[in-house]
């Protein structure tokens, strides 16, 4: 099977120019490699600063790596032009952590689901509205809802409702930057769900970035870890977890609250 | 320290900057000081051409400007068609009579100010704080000429005030004593009215400044410890919202020549304002531009200092400059 | 919640006093040019209830007038005829809202004039100049206002978006203007541009030259605003879903920036009509004879004036409810926003 998404070496420098000269630079990602195959989860998991964001936006066409190729379904989209990356913009779809900021609050629900198709320009008017209901449903939103305002809608229903337009366009990759972090526990366990769901019946696929070890390992069929902008452990998701190699993962796994009365240290007397 | 000079190096840059575009803009005005000169049939073309040329005012613009910036580094700002004298001296005596009646005013509204404000903001919401806020929106929406003249028209019914001008015909005859008390006769009014003018802003800048670092959680954890109130204001509050009033302070000192400009025509006043609006109307081009650069030292070496004040007071300025 | 309420109660009552503005025709008994050169300097007009001869009567009236015998400038009023003030008559012709022709008056009297504020020199009615002075010197700070947001607008936008050269070119620029004193570059670029020029281009020069000296500031806030909402997530996933620059600015980012712009709105336009108000009074703005706060307020630069004819003090007191007006939603708006901050640049107005 051809594999949906191949990065190889990627590498992004940040240079920190200052009137003085003397400019500070920052290896955000650090030759980054790794495969995802169509319908399958690849977590990326690592601490603050470890450079996840910035893997999401080069993949997902917000920034140019510095050096690196990223290949989509065969091919180079770092070499593309601008037209042919509008192509590919819309078959890898990013979602945000805070679900507040990633819709705009005047915008009513609306206006926020037929925003891509009116920027791609695929649609006729009368077809969005229809478009718009069955996305909602599609997540398990009741269309009553399109004329409210993001402000109106519960944590759960906004990160449902930012997964309902990233899937407007129907991509193949969607990329989860920290989507599940902000959510109630309750509701996280929800979304996950969903998303299971829209991969077996859709046939999406993900690209899960978190600092979560547990929710990956809930979601993911492989998993990589990262520390400093390097991958520092990559492999199926059950081999990692029972046999962690890198001290990155172990601190991770370590971090795992863990609720069992035999790990709870006994008070002193 | 370093922090420091580059403020001072900014602020040159700015000041250099403010007197290109100044000199830029009065020079390519239309019309010269010797236009009407030059419509006066009695007076020969030739004599004005040799005004202008005695002048140097047909030389190209950028000589014009440098000879006008190193006769500017020797003390020299030119010379006045109008007064026909130099401009630099005639420039430091308005400039005098004008910080007579700002300095004062300046130092009397904050005086009254301070603890008006400090007092209004320790009763935040509260009726008293409310009155003063009404009084103070009264005062604020009454335009400063209509102030001026409402002096004007108080003082010409009931008497009491000379009405305008700095100084009584014969002046120069009056005892010492009674040479001050001439000037402060005189200065009552305009200082009145610069004072009216802006006490209520200042009044409002302070009480939001405390206001707002007395509700600070801070605050209200010293309180819970039991340190008493009168110590709390002076050693805990104050110093935190000394910030921005530092930066009001920096502001009223950089207004001290420009902000009296309309008070001062008003009450005739022989202060910078007037000299600046008659030169303008007669093109009088070094007089505006030496009044209007004077004014920008004044303003921009207010932002310095209190850049400076700041600086000194504020220990998270200084950590962060020297973080860099 | 009670801040919009606030709010709506001072647009409304805003709304009112412009709207007896706009309607000055309608609302000032007589027309502002006409000049009456038999009653030079009255005083105003005494309204009395009760006549001569002690009865009471229900509508307010007036005397007429007649100089005393003896003297120039001293009036009395003749006691003989009472002559009642009325409403809705039928007066001189005006144009309502400026074209559609109208006579009737809210209020005067047959046979005699009411003057309310009194005249000036020429015998014109002075409240009637100060209800159409108004319309000049309002519609300078509206619009005055209107092209410094304008222009804020369109370099706080440039600045904050493309950032770079650009951002660093502007923000200098701004600093420079921030710099000079605000009223005297006014009066320098009024001056420098021709001084005797007839009323219409001497409105039209001053709102240019008004509006153009003033944008640093909301240019420096709009940028400001630019800057954080380029950030914002929901412009990520819209250059994501393949925007343009226009795009973005157009329906995302500019509409974050009206809060600020009508903030600054209510904060410009009374600054805005002072500094009009401020030229046209030293002559430099609009002149006679078109009417304008500022020069209403001008005959009191005269010593005789001062001294004798108080009354040409009385618009100064009552325009200042519209500048009551213009601070009460300024302050609504403010405690919208950033609870009691107000802003630097209110201070003093003219500084």
């Amino acid at each position: 099977m051809q594999p949906l998404l191949k990065v190889e070496n990627l590498l992004k420098r940040y240079a920190k120019g200052s009137l003085t000269g003397a400019g500070e630079e920052l290896l955000a990602l650090d030759s980054v490699s790794f495969t995802i195959f169509p319908g399958t989860t690849l977590a990326v998991v690592g601490e603050s600063g470890s450079g996840k964001s910035t893997l999401a936006s080069c993949l997902a066409c917000l920034e140019s790596p510095t050096t690196g190729n990223i290949w989509f379904e065969g091919k180079d989209i770092v070499k593309l032009g601008e037209r042919a990356r509008r192509e590919v913009r819309q078959q890898i779809q990013l979602m945000f952590q805070d679900p507040a900021s990633s819709l705009n609050p005047r915008w009513s629900v609306f206006e926020i689901l037929v925003e891509p198709l009116i920027l791609q320009r695929k649609f006729k008017h009368e077809e969005m509205k229809q478009r718009a209901n069955s996305l909602l449903e599609r997540v398990g939103l009741s269309p009553d809802i399109v004329e409210q305002l993001p402000t109106e809608l519960s944590g759960g229903q906004r990160q449902r409702l930012a997964i309902a337009r990233a899937l407007a366009l129907e991509p193949k990759l969607l990329i989860l930057d920290e989507a599940l972090s902000a959510l109630d526990c309750s509701i996280q366990a929800q979304i996950a769900n969903l998303l299971m769901e829209l991969q077996s019946s859709l046939g999406m696929t993900y690209l899960f970035i978190t600092h979560d070890l547990a929710m990956a390992a809930y979601l993911a069929d492989e998993i990589a870890v990262m520390n400093r902008g390097r991958i520092v452990e990559q492999g199926p998701a059950e081999k990692i977890l029972k046999q962690p190699q890198h001290e990155t993962t172990l601190r991770l796994l370590a971090a795992v609250p863990r609720i069992t009365r035999a790990t709870r240290p006994a008070v002193e007397q | 320290m370093r922090y420091l000079l580059r403020r001072l190096g900014h602020a040159l840059l700015l000041l250099v900057g403010v007197s290109v575009l100044t000199f830029l803009f009065t020079a390519l005005a239309p019309g010269t000081y010797f236009d009407e000169m030059r419509m006066n049939p009695q007076i020969a073309p030739e004599t004005v051409a040799a005004l202008r040329a005695q002048y140097g005012l047909d030389k190209p613009l950028p000589l014009r400007y440098l000879s006008w910036l190193s006769s500017l580094l020797h003390g020299e700002m030119g010379f006045s068609f109008a007064y026909n004298s130099s401009v630099a001296p005639l420039l430091l005596v308005r400039a005098r009579n004008t910080l007579l009646l700002t300095i004062t005013s300046t130092l009397l509204a904050w005086m009254v100010a301070l603890p008006l404000g400090i007092w209004s903001a320790e009763r935040a919401g509260r009726l008293p704080d409310r009155l003063l806020s009404w009084g103070t929106a009264l005062l604020l929406v009454i335009p400063d000429l209509a102030l001026a003249l409402g002096l004007l028209v108080f003082s010409v019914r009931s008497g009491w005030f000379p009405t305008g001008g700095m100084a009584s015909v014969g002046f120069e005859a009056l005892s010492p004593f009674n040479k001050l008390r001439d000037l402060a006769l005189h200065m009552i009014l305009p200082v009145m009215a610069l004072v009216l003018s802006t006490l209520p802003l200042l009044v409002r800048h302070v009480r939001a400044a405390v206001a707002d670092v007395l509700n600070a959680p801070f605050l209200l954890a010293a309180l819970g410890h039991g340190i008493p109130k009168r110590t709390l204001l002076y050693r805990y509050a104050l110093p935190a919202a000394a910030n921005p009033l530092i930066s009001l302070f920096g502001f009223s000192i950089g207004v001290l020549l420009s902000g009296s400009l309309l008070i001062e025509v008003v009450m005739s006043w022989p202060g910078l304002g007037p000299l600046l609006l008659e030169a303008i109307l007669s093109r009088d081009l070094y007089v505006v531009i030496g009044g209007i650069l004077f004014s920008t030292f004044f303003l921009v070496g207010g932002n310095l200092l209190a850049d400076l004040l700041l600086y000194l007071a504020d220990p998270r300025i200084r950590t962060e400059s020297s973080a860099r | 919640m009670s801040t919009r309420r606030t709010f709506a109660k001072w647009l409304v009552a805003l709304g009112v006093l412009h709207g007896i503005v706009v309607c000055a025709g309608f609302f000032a008994p007589y027309d502002p040019v006409e000049q009456d050169r038999k009653s030079p300097y009255l005083p105003p007009t005494r309204l009395h209830l009760v006549d001569a001869n002690g009865h009471i009567h229900v509508r307010p009236f007036a005397y007429s007038v007649r100089l005393r015998e003896g003297s120039f400038d001293q009036y009395e009023e003749d006691t003989t005829e009472p002559h009642p003030v009325k409403f809705f008559l039928n007066g001189a012709r005006y144009g309502l809202l400026g074209f559609l022709p109208c006579r009737m008056h809210f209020f005067g009297a047959e046979d005699t004039r009411i003057y309310l504020l009194g005249t000036d020199a020429y015998g014109r009615d002075q409240f009637s100049r100060f209800l159409f002075g108004g319309q000049v010197s309002l519609l300078a700070g509206l619009l005055g206002a209107g092209l410094t947001l304008l222009l804020g607008l369109c370099f706080g936008a440039v600045a904050g978006y493309y950032g770079g050269w650009r951002d660093s070119v502007l923000m200098r620029f701004a600093e420079l203007f921030l710099a000079l004193p605000w009223l005297y570059l006014l009066f320098a670029l009024r001056a420098f541009l021709p001084l005797v020029v007839g009323p219409l281009e001497a409105f039209f020069l001053i709102i240019a030259v008004i509006g153009a000296v003033g944008w640093a500031r909301p240019g420096r806030l709009v940028r400001g605003v630019v800057l954080s909402a380029k950030e914002r997530d929901f412009v990520r996933a819209a250059r994501g879903f393949g925007a343009s620059n226009g795009y973005l600015l157009r329906r995302h980012i500019l509409p974050e920036t009206s809060s600020v712009l009508l903030t600054q709105a209510a904060i410009l336009i009374p600054q805005y009509v002072l500094a009009e108000m401020t030229l046209s009074f030293l002559g430099l703005g609009v002149p006679e004879p078109a009417s304008s706060w500022g020069n209403l307020l001008s005959s009191l630069q005269q010593y005789s004036v001062l001294v004798s004819y108080w009354w040409m003090y009385l618009p100064a007191l009552i325009m200042v409810p519209f500048f009551l007006g213009y601070l009460g939603l300024a302050s609504s708006l403010q405690e919208r926003g950033e609870a009691y901050k107000i802003e630097m640049s209110s201070l003093g107005g003219l500084t």
